[in-house]
């Protein structure tokens, strides 16, 4: 659950609480002493407690989120690196690695050419020396090729938030 | 790019966070409005004076158990109360080179200890003045009649009637007081973000996103 909803039912839970307390002491102070009353202290102890544990919760999904954030950031930059190594090891020439880029990116030919301010045909012959370079047969391939280098940078201990 | 070590919030720079978290929000923002509300709009004898009061001290009560289990930046530890550090920090702030704190800064720190305890004692003595709640005046009427309306504040307090004069008086200047408190925090709001470049407003309110840069 976002932590806003889940945020949000905390504090009007306290709110509830706040309400029931008010009502108790109340009848605790003109000295009521009815299962009534003592029914309703008790279940205000018990709402008091749940508020406690959902806070406890709800920091605990916000750590939770905010770790999975920076694993996700500094997988995100690793394979930046990761890529750009590779792109030096084919011996891609800079035109060729903005073209790749694009291509990892899901960009199509008309895309990248319109961009770049290229011809398709260029783009399209670019793309052919890439793809040999690296020796894959074509654009899935090559995305393929990155997406294991992903996995293996994403920590196992940051499942998708669910 | 080398990540800091700890996962620690959306800081930038070791600021205050991108974005406080939804509680330190939600109850931040219904506190202003209940201060506001009961200070201007609402009479002292209204039964929804009573509930905005209720209110603000169930939010306080609430901040008050986050700032043990929240998140870093929101618990107590990460603002401890030093006049001595407030007092560098303001010095820092003339001198035009402010530090930037994950948390509150220390003189912010001191202010909002300050507005929690002026709030603390405003809704006990409110608490005090009105032992029912506001859903009880007829319970109240009836004590009355059975002239045994006492209190249930905190240590078993009973008031008396000349007590009652008394707590009205603290309740009275801890209303003027907690105004005073919020004035200058808004003043401290605006020159921190002057001084430090960053709008302090923003990460307090709703847009997700907003970052100050
Ligand atoms: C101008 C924009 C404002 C900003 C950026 C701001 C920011 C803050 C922050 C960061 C805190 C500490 C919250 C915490 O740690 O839980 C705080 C506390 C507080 N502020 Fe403000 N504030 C603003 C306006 C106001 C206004 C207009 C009031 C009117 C009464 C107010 C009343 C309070 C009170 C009573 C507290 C202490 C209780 C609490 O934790 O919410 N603030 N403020």
């Amino acid at each position: 659950m976002r932590p806003a909803i889940l945020a949000g039912v905390v504090v009007i839970q306290a709110l509830a609480a706040a309400f029931f307390l008010g009502d108790v002491a109340a009848d605790l102070a003109v000295g009521a002493r009815d299962a009534h009353s003592l029914i309703e202290a008790g279940v205000t102890l018990a709402l008091a407690l749940g508020i406690v544990f959902g806070a406890v919760e709800l920091a605990r999904t916000i750590q939770a989120l905010r770790s999975q954030e920076a694993a996700l950031r500094a997988a995100a930059g690793a394979l930046g690196e990761v890529i750009t190594e590779a792109f030096r090891d084919w011996r891609l020439t800079p035109a060729e690695a903005d073209v790749a880029l694009f291509a990892l990116k899901g960009l199509d030919v008309a895309d990248i050419a319109g961009l770049r301010g290229a011809a398709a045909g260029t783009v399209r012959a670019q793309l052919a020396s890439i793809y040999a370079k690296a020796g894959v047969s074509g654009r899935a391939q090559f995305a393929a090729l990155f997406v294991e280098d992903l996995l293996a940078l994403l920590p196992a201990a940051a499942p998708p938030a669910s | 790019m080398s990540a800091p070590a700890a996962p620690g919030p959306e800081v930038p720079e070791g600021g205050p966070p991108a974005l406080w978290d939804p509680i330190v929000r939600l109850t931040h923002w219904g506190i202003a409005a209940a201060v506001l509300l009961n200070a201007t709009v609402t009479a002292e004898s209204d039964t929804l004076h009573l509930w905005i009061g209720y209110v603000a001290g169930a939010l306080l009560v609430l901040r008050l158990v986050w700032g043990l289990v929240g998140p870093p930046e929101a618990r107590f530890g990460a603002f401890p109360p030093s006049p001595r550090r407030a007092l560098a920090h303001l010095a820092d702030l003339l001198g035009g080179r402010p530090k930037a704190y994950p948390s509150h800064n220390p003189a912010g720190a001191l202010m909002v200890y300050a507005l929690w305890a002026t709030l603390a004692v405003l809704v006990l003595t409110g608490i005090a003045l009105a032992p029912d709640g506001p859903g009880g005046t007829a319970d109240r009427n009836a004590a009355f009649g059975r002239g045994e309306w006492s209190v249930v504040l905190e240590g078993g307090a009973r008031l008396g009637e000349r007590d009652e004069e008394m707590v009205e008086d603290v309740h009275e200047t801890a209303a003027n007081l907690l105004l005073i408190l919020a004035a200058l925090h808004v003043a401290g709001v605006v020159v921190e973000s002057r001084g430090m470049r960053r709008n302090l407003l923003r990460p307090m309110l709703l847009g997700a996103r907003g970052r100050a840069r």
